[in-house]
This record gives structure tokens, sequence and C-alpha cells, in this order.
């Protein structure tokens, strides 16, 4: 037994550092930037956290819908400047066709003379601006195709010019002027100017497409990557919140359930505490009767023999057990105060204190009593335990000036505010230490011997608990040998209520 | 004031019955009280059977009923015989420890005619017995034998 009584301490002490180290280390490696964060989360409410979380969700949707239409937006300019760079390249092809012809046709006209030859050179000169326009057009201002194409409306001009020279001659002079022209062609440094520009534009485009295909597939690649990130991520999030709410709910569940489990318990007690009250108030008392009884009937019968020693022991055997039948009465009375259903209602005190002062008055008759009771206000409570309080309140006031040849008892009102009425029983009486104030309202705590002042102790118990039950507070104040104040503040009824 | 009618005295503690006689006694009324130890012997003696089979015919003057006895208790005892035509005017008056509200109210409500609480310190005690003793054995009037048979031809 020793032994292993020793054990466990030993074991405690090796074991509890070491998971406590452990945990330490593992955490600030992992999520060093995370924890506070963590932490914080943490500390918020329910609601606050459901909240960052659809946030967080909303965000993630916000994101993602910018960074797909951005995509969108690029891919969709991308198939229109596609469009266009086809468009450029076809009329740049065409407009090299038109070139060529150009070229062939005059030099045909310049050997043969035949006019009919000059078409597509007559067709390059009028569709030269149009195919120019249309160029331009399909091009960015600024950019380089845009001064290549007005680089080859250059050339073309200026191979126009010079095929106009030679036909000019041509006509006028005749076949053998033009003879060297016709054979080499007149406007060859333009012309092949022209041509290595339309190839180099031609290149230039197709590159500049291939680079803008080469981007559409990549945004649409990201697009979609970034999408399948994006919903699994909101998918981990919305998951999370699920789980948070779900957490929650249970969480309140089980607490709901918790709370019905102890209602149950605590109704069961509260019947087995009046059970247990029950039984005392039935079973413990038969006891004390017969204890008085049986002194009483051996005091009768052994009257004659029993000296007066006998017969006081008697006396007192008959008197403890009155007195603990006192003190058992005036427990119940107390566990019931904090059982009984309280009948809330406006309680108007000047009359109840007047109706008690009235059933008071027999026992007064033989003392000299100056009151002091102050118009007080209407207040909400149980009548018939208020009247307990102010009865034991007032009781104690007249007991406690029994000494003094005239005796004040003052009753009144503080104000303090207009939801809650100070009440107050103030006395000229023995008073007490206020050292011995805190137990002044316990059960049976009585300040002074039970040969000064008779009683248990229990009354001002049973003030404190009905006006704790009513919501209010009770404190005194004390001067020993000067008197006491006694205060209890209750909830006042408003005047509209 | 001749008493004819006994008092019967339900009690199952025997000290407090033998008290209670002794209280009885000062009025020499104790030997007009019949005690029953439970609430089943009470029903017994209302109804002759059992042990008081052979007894004399006619109800008590009053019923004392302690509220708490063993096998029969004392409100089931009262709800019976106030249940019953030819025992329900029967005085009863419940005699007990008890001072719990939901005694007194569900005895009232049963119909007993009296409650008293048996008081701790025994001069009162005595007080209380020998009152009722007097009261209920010879002061009041009981009803008439036969009365209850009327009622209960009626109802």
């Amino acid at each position: 037994m020793d032994e292993s009584n020793r054990h466990p301490p030993a074991d405690v002490g090796l074991d509890s550092p070491l998971p406590a180290s452990t945990q330490a280390d593992a955490t600030p490696h992992r999520a060093s930037f995370l924890t506070p964060l963590f932490q914080t989360f943490q500390k918020r409410s329910i609601e606050q956290r459901v909240l960052a979380g659809f946030g967080l969700v909303f965000a993630g949707i916000l994101v993602i819908s910018a960074i797909s239409y951005r995509n969108m937006t690029v891919l969709i300019r991308n198939g229109h400047l596609d469009q266009r760079s086809h468009e450029f390249i076809q009329f740049l092809g065409a407009t090299g066709e038109a070139i060529d012809d150009a070229e062939n046709g005059h030099r045909r006209f310049l050997v043969t003379g035949d006019e009919s030859y000059l078409a597509s050179y007559h067709s390059l000169r009028e569709r030269t601006p149009e195919y120019i326009r249309y160029l331009r057009e399909l091009t960015d201002p600024d950019s380089p195709q845009r001064a290549h194409v007005s680089e080859l409306e250059q050339l073309i001009n200026q191979q126009l010019q010079e095929e106009r020279a030679a036909i000019e001659l041509r006509a006028k002079t005749g076949f053998d002027s033009v003879r060297g022209m016709a054979l080499t062609g007149v406007a060859k440094a333009a012309l092949e100017g022209a041509r290595r520009l339309q190839a180099q534009m031609d290149q230039e485009e197709t590159k500049a497409l291939a680079q803008r295909v080469f981007e559409s597939t990549t945004t649409t690649r990201s697009s979609i990557i970034l999408l399948t990130i994006g919903a699994l991520l909101l998918f981990v999030l919305l998951a999370a919140v699920y789980y948070l709410i779900r957490h929650d709910i249970t969480e309140r569940r089980r607490i709901a359930d918790e709370l019905q489990r102890r209602g149950e318990l605590l109704e069961a007690a509260n019947k087995e505490l009046e059970a247990f009250s029950y039984s005392v108030s039935h079973d413990l008392r038969a006891p004390l009767r017969h204890i008085d009884g049986y002194a009483s009937l051996l005091a009768k019968a052994a009257s004659i023999s029993l000296d007066d020693k006998a017969k006081r022991y008697l006396q007192t055997i008959s008197e403890s057990a009155t007195r603990m039948g006192q003190l058992i009465d005036d427990l119940l009375v107390f566990s019931r105060m904090g059982r009984q259903e309280m009948l809330r209602g406006t309680v108007n005190l000047n009359q109840l204190i007047a109706s008690l002062r009235h059933d008071l008055r027999h026992d007064l008759q033989d003392r000299a009593i100056s009151w002091t009771i102050a118009q007080l206000p209407n207040v909400t409570g149980d009548a018939a335990m208020l009247r307990q309080v102010f009865m034991n309140l007032i009781a104690n006031a007249i007991k406690f000036t029994g000494t003094r040849p005239q005796a004040t008892i003052e009753i009144g009102c503080l104000d303090n505010g207009p939801d809650e009425a100070v009440l107050f029983v103030r006395d000229n009486g023995v008073g007490f230490d206020m050292r011995y104030a805190n137990k002044l309202f316990g059960v049976f705590q009585r300040l002074h011997r039970a040969d000064e002042f008779e009683g248990t102790g229990i009354g001002l118990a049973n003030v404190r608990r009905i006006i704790h039950r009513h919501g209010g507070k009770t404190w005194a104040e004390g001067v020993l040998g000067e008197g006491a104040t006694f205060y209890v503040s209750l909830p006042r009824v408003r005047p509209s209520a | 004031m001749t008493v004819s009618k006994p008092i019967l005295l339900a009690e199952d503690n025997p000290r407090d019955a033998e008290l209670a006689l002794a209280a009885m006694e000062e009025h020499h009324l104790a030997d007009k009280v019949i005690l029953c130890h439970d609430g089943a012997e009470v029903l017994d003696y209302l109804y002759c059977r059992g042990h008081f089979k052979t007894r004399l015919q006619g109800n008590p003057a009053v019923v004392l009923l302690d509220l708490k006895m063993p096998k029969v208790d004392g409100l089931e005892v009262l709800r019976t015989i106030k249940n019953d035509a030819a025992l329900r005017p029967i005085p009863v008056v419940m005699l007990t420890s008890s001072r719990e509200e939901r005694d007194l109210a569900e005895s009232y409500a049963l119909g007993a005619n009296a409650y008293v609480v048996k008081p701790v310190e025994f001069h009162q005690f005595l007080k209380a017995v020998k009152e009722l003793g007097v009261f209920w054995g010879m002061i009041n009037e009981p009803p008439p034998e036969g009365a209850s048979r009327t009622t209960g031809r009626s109802t």
C-alpha cells in the first residue's frame, strides 16, 4: 500500500513536463505565424467565426470572378486581334498579288502596246488607297506595322509613278525607247522593296499571331488551374464553416440536454428536500414530545419524593425538549421560505405596518414605545412574506429595546432611485458591535446570550432569505448600547405600472 | 352529559398513545377511548370486521386520526370515511405532528372536521387532547345513529 501510494506522484513528476515540452516544440515549427491568428480566431464568438468564414468564401468568389473576368477579356480581345491579323495577312497577300499583276501587266503593255494589259495596272492604281486604308485599319496606331503600311504605300506609289512614266513614254515614242525597261522592269528597286516589306510584315504578323495563340493557351490553362484551386479552397472553407456551425449546434444541443438534466436533478433534489423536511416535521417532533411528556409525568408521579434539585433537572429536560421543538419549527419555516412559491403583487407597506402594530398591541401594553413611522412607498412582492420580514424586524426592535425605559422605534424609507426602495427599522435598543454585523443574518446566529434576550436566531435569516428572493439586499448598522438600524431594499412599484 | 359513544384514537406510536390516554385520564375519558394502532385497524373497527367483528354496533363519537401510520395512513382512512355514506357523519379530527401546508390542505379538502397539531410541550399537548376529548366526547352532540343511512338512501 505504502509503495503503491508513493509511485503515482513520482510518475506524474516525470511525465508531466514531457508532453508540455514536446507540445511547445511541435507547435511553433509548424504554425508559428498561424498560431496568433488561430488564437484570435478562438477568442471570437461563433457568429463572428461563421461570418468570417462566409466572408472569406465571398472574398474568394470575388477574386476568382475578377481573375476569370480578366482572363476572359484577354481571350476575347485576342480572338478579335487574331481575326484582324488573319484579315491583315490576307489583305497583305492580296496587295502583293495586285502589285505583281500590275508589274506584269505593264511590262506586257510595254512590249505589245496592247492597252488591255494595263487593266491590272489601273486596278492597282485605283485600289491602292483602299488596300492601304484597310491595312491601316487592321493595325494599331503607333505600332511598327502601321509605319510599315505607310512605307508600303510609299513604295507602291513610287512603283506606280515609275510605271506610269514608262507607260507614257511607250505611248509617245513606241517600243524601242522602252525596250530596256520592258525587259528589266522599271520600278525594280521599289518593287523589291515592297515585296521585302510585304514579306517582313507577313512574318511579323504571323509571329504576333503565334505569340497571341500561345498567350491565350496559357491564359486558358491558368484559368482552369485557378478555378480548380479556387473551387477546392472554397469547398474547404465551406466545409470548415459547416463544421463550425455543426459543432456549435452539437455543443448547444449538449448544453441544452445538460441544462435539462440538471433541471431534473434540481427538481428531484427539491422533492427530496421536501420529503426530508416533511419527515423532520413529523418524526423529529414526536420523540421531543415524549421527552417532555414523560418528564412531566415523572415530575407529577414522583412529586412528593423529589427534592427541588431533581425537580429542576426534570424542568430543564422539559425546557430543552421544548426549545428543540422550537428550533425545528424555525428551521422548517426557514426551509419553506426558500421553496415556497412567491405570489407577487403590489404591497402597501403603510397598511402592512399598521396591521402589524395592531396585532402586536396586546404584547406592548406595558411598554413605553414612541413610534415614528414615515410615509412608505408601495413595493412589488409577496405580501405574506414581506409581512414576515417586517414582523421580524419590528419584533426585534421591540425585543432589544426591552431594557429601555422609553423605547423609540422609527420606520422609514431612504430615497434610492425610481426602481428601488430602501426601508429601515431603527431602534434605540442595546445595539450591536459592527464587527459582528456579518453574522446577524445567519441561521441561528445570535449576538446575545439566551438569558439576555430570548429567541432562536432564525428571524433575520428569514428576513435575508425573503429579501434575497425579492431581488433585494439586507444590511444593518449598529452601535453597542445605543441602538441598531436594519435596512432592506425592495423593488419599488413604478407609478405607471 | 352521559357519554355513550366511544372516542376512536388512531395512533401508531405507543408513547404518544400513552401520553394521550394520560391526558384523557384527567377527565376520566380514558375508558371511552378505543385505541387503534394503524389505519387498517380503524377501518376494521368502523366496518366491524377482523378484530372488531363482535363489537357493539354504532359509530364512535369522534375519530382522532394521526396522519402518518403504517399500512393505511391517516389521509387514506379519512378518504374512506368521507366517501362512505354510512361513515361520513362521523366527526374526524386530524391529530398530527405535521404542520405542513399540503397536509392541512389535503385533510380539509377530504372533509376533515378539525386539524390539531400535537404541541411539543407536554402541558400544551395535555391541554389539547383534553379539550378535544371534552369537546367531541362530551360537549358536541354526535350525529344520530341512522342519520347516515337515510343520507345513504337519498344519495
